[in-house]
């Protein structure tokens, strides 16, 4: 009596451990396939993110004799950086990338320090006709820079500042400059969430506002800092637009301008190469192209390491600095 | 300090600020304010490059109206850039979100596939995404190598596939700008307290309910910011047909005058469209305002 009962408890516990093990199993095998799905998609789309790199690399590095031979897609016989030996050379890469520091580099300490004194006194302060400037600020980055940009440059023209550094540094100087607008509003963001006892404790022990500020309240605003900072650098090195209209002279080109000078050059000899030679013999252009290739692998290479390093950094504290706004 | 003036906290508070504040008033009336009085003069007067400078004679709108009436590129350039715009932004804000959404979950790699998506923000941005244009570095593969046209045209007429296709083509460059707004967005995620999602899963929300419920309107602010930062980003992009035309007009064929005015024109433009999203985000801002 005892021991059948026993038994039948024994088989009953045993089929509900089973069941119970099954029910774990499907949800287990539930969430491998969702896994396994979410990692598909999150690498297909890494892989589009990749593939502008990675075409480049694979383009740059291949010699004439690949890029003609029809069953290489991707990765080259031989690895030659012939391209680039020439590339080098032919956007003059060292005085560029001195003229890019200097610019990318200059302007973005100088936005950093500005902006995040503008961005200070808008959070940190209650002033009469506050909004209004706010707004002001907002109006600045909505603005396209093609509505006033020839006043601008006659500005700088009658100022002697064509064909110097001063129309980057200047502006930047007083927080505007590329995006800088932007950047106050970032730096504003951030200084709005600190609370107020650091400051009050400050300003008790004897601290003026602008030592409060220089002290205390600044150098809390590292993750700003270096949103800023790196967001300001890279827009600097890549833009176009402000470095054609003020360096006229080869001599001041960054970059940016050296590679576009460059391409647009190899673009008119590959139109003469076309229309002098016969079509059949067009050996020449595809070869021109990957000489492109490493001159633009070459203009973003020095920013690509920076960003190599700092976007541990960089990720986390885009959180950490409330970019996000309200 | 005190003992000339005489100032009370409140007075010395509002001094304080406005001193901070100072430089960039100084840089705004310098870069911004004047120059642009002066476009707007520029705009309605036919300017001369002479011997003692630039010469000005009054031309009232003729160059507003030359836009639309005489100018045959200006019109259609316009158009296009607002077209794209249109149809970019949308799909820029959902992909963003999409991709925010997928990052933000916690998984083995994280911060590596974050940098990955914010690549393009260094390389694509600029000269450099021109140059990959030109290149055709900026298509997949997939759409022109395995001959999608025709499998598909079989089942599809021409004149649908074609802009279908091409829309297709495009959603790489969409997936290349969005950069930015996936960090803002993942910022706005952040930002948000597990507990809620707790108490929707206690109430027996599906994941589907608790984001429209709870996800979407706490990161309605993130969706504004990134709305304007898209439309404005889209605006003023380096392969922007209208701003290379008004380049082109004010400093090859010294058209200062003419490029003043399409300045405006374009100025007023982008106005108009960001005062409808401004209009269109009001009330759904409004009512998220006081829940934080």
């Amino acid at each position: 009596m005892n021991t059948t009962s026993l038994a039948s408890k024994y088989t009953e516990l045993q089929s509900k451990a089973k069941d119970a093990w099954k029910v774990t199993w499907v949800k287990r095998s539930r969430g491998i396939l969702g896994t396994v799905f979410f990692y598909l998609v999150i690498l297909s789309l890494a892989f589009v993110f990749m593939y502008p790199l990675l075409y480049m690399i694979s383009k740059s590095l291949m010699r004439p004799e690949d890029v003609a031979d029809a069953t290489i897609q991707w990765i080259p016989k031989k690895f030659s950086l012939q391209n680039y030996s020439i590339a080098l050379d032919a956007i003059n890469f060292w005085k560029g990338l001195v003229n890019s520091i200097i610019i990318s580099f200059g302007s973005a300490i100088l936005q950093v320090l500005s902006c995040s004194i503008i961005g200070y006194g808008f959070a940190r302060y209650r002033f009469p006709g506050q909004a209004i400037f706010l707004a002001l600020v907002v109006f600045t980055f909505l603005v396209p820079p093609q509505t006033f940009v020839v006043p601008l440059f006659k500005l700088f023209l009658d100022l002697g500042w064509v064909n110097t550094h001063l129309p980057f540094v200047v502006p930047a100087i007083l927080g505007h400059g590329l995006k800088g607008a932007l950047f106050v509003l970032i730096f504003i963001q951030f200084y709005s969430r600190l609370p107020n006892v650091l400051e009050e404790a400050a300003r008790i022990d004897g601290a003026g506002p602008f030592r409060t500020y220089w002290t205390i309240m600044f150098p809390l605003a590292k993750p700003a800092m270096l949103v800023v900072f790196l967001f300001s650098v890279v827009w600097h090195w890549n833009d176009l637009f402000e470095p054609t209209l003020y360096l006229l002279v080869p001599e001041y080109f960054n970059l940016a301008q050296n590679m576009a000078f460059f391409n647009g050059n190899a673009n008119l000899e590959m139109q003469q190469a076309a229309s002098s030679i016969s079509q059949g013999t067009l050996g020449l252009a595809p070869t021109l192209q990957n000489q492109i290739m490493a001159a633009v692998m070459l203009t973003i290479f020095p920013i690509l390491l920076l960003y190599l390093f700092t976007q541990r950094y960089f990720v986390e504290s885009v959180e950490r600095a409330g970019i996000a706004g309200e | 300090m005190g003992k000339k003036f005489k100032l009370s906290m409140r007075g010395r508070h509002i001094l304080e600020g406005y001193s901070f504040i100072s430089i960039w008033i100084i840089g705004f009336l310098l870069f911004m304010l004047i120059p642009l009085g002066q476009s707007f003069y520029y705009s309605l007067n036919h300017l001369e490059l002479t011997q003692g400078g630039l010469k000005a004679t009054y031309a009232g709108l003729e160059h507003y109206r030359a836009a639309f009436a005489t100018d045959i590129d200006f019109r259609p350039f316009l158009q296009t850039t607002v077209t794209n715009m249109l149809t970019q932004v949308p799909l820029i804000l959902i992909f963003s979100m999409m991709s925010a959404l997928l990052l933000n979950r916690g998984f083995r790699g994280r911060m590596l596939f974050r940098g990955i998506f914010f690549l393009p923000v260094i390389i694509a941005s600029g000269a450099i995404l021109r140059e990959l244009l030109e290149q055709g570095a900026a298509q997949l593969p997939i759409f022109y190598q395995s001959d999608l046209f025709g499998k598909l045209n079989a089942f599809i007429p021409e004149d649908i596939l074609e802009p279908l296709l091409e829309y297709a083509d495009s959603l790489t460059m969409v997936m290349w700008d969005s950069g930015v707004q996936i960090l803002i967005f993942i910022a706005g995620l952040q930002t948000i307290s597990p507990s809620l999602y707790e108490a929707a899963k206690c109430d027996g929300a599906t994941k589907w309910e608790s984001f429209w419920k709870i996800t979407f309107p706490m990161i309605m602010p993130m969706l504004f910011v990134n709305t304007l930062y898209s439309i404005v980003n889209s605006f003023t992009k380096p392969d922007n047909k209208i701003m290379e035309y008004i380049n082109n007009i004010a400093f090859r064929s010294n058209n200062y005058g003419y490029g003043s005015a399409m300045g405006w024109i374009y100025f007023i433009v982008i106005s108009i469209i960001l005062a409808i999203v401004f209009f269109i985000f009001r009330r759904s801002l409004s009512a998220t305002e006081g829940r934080r």
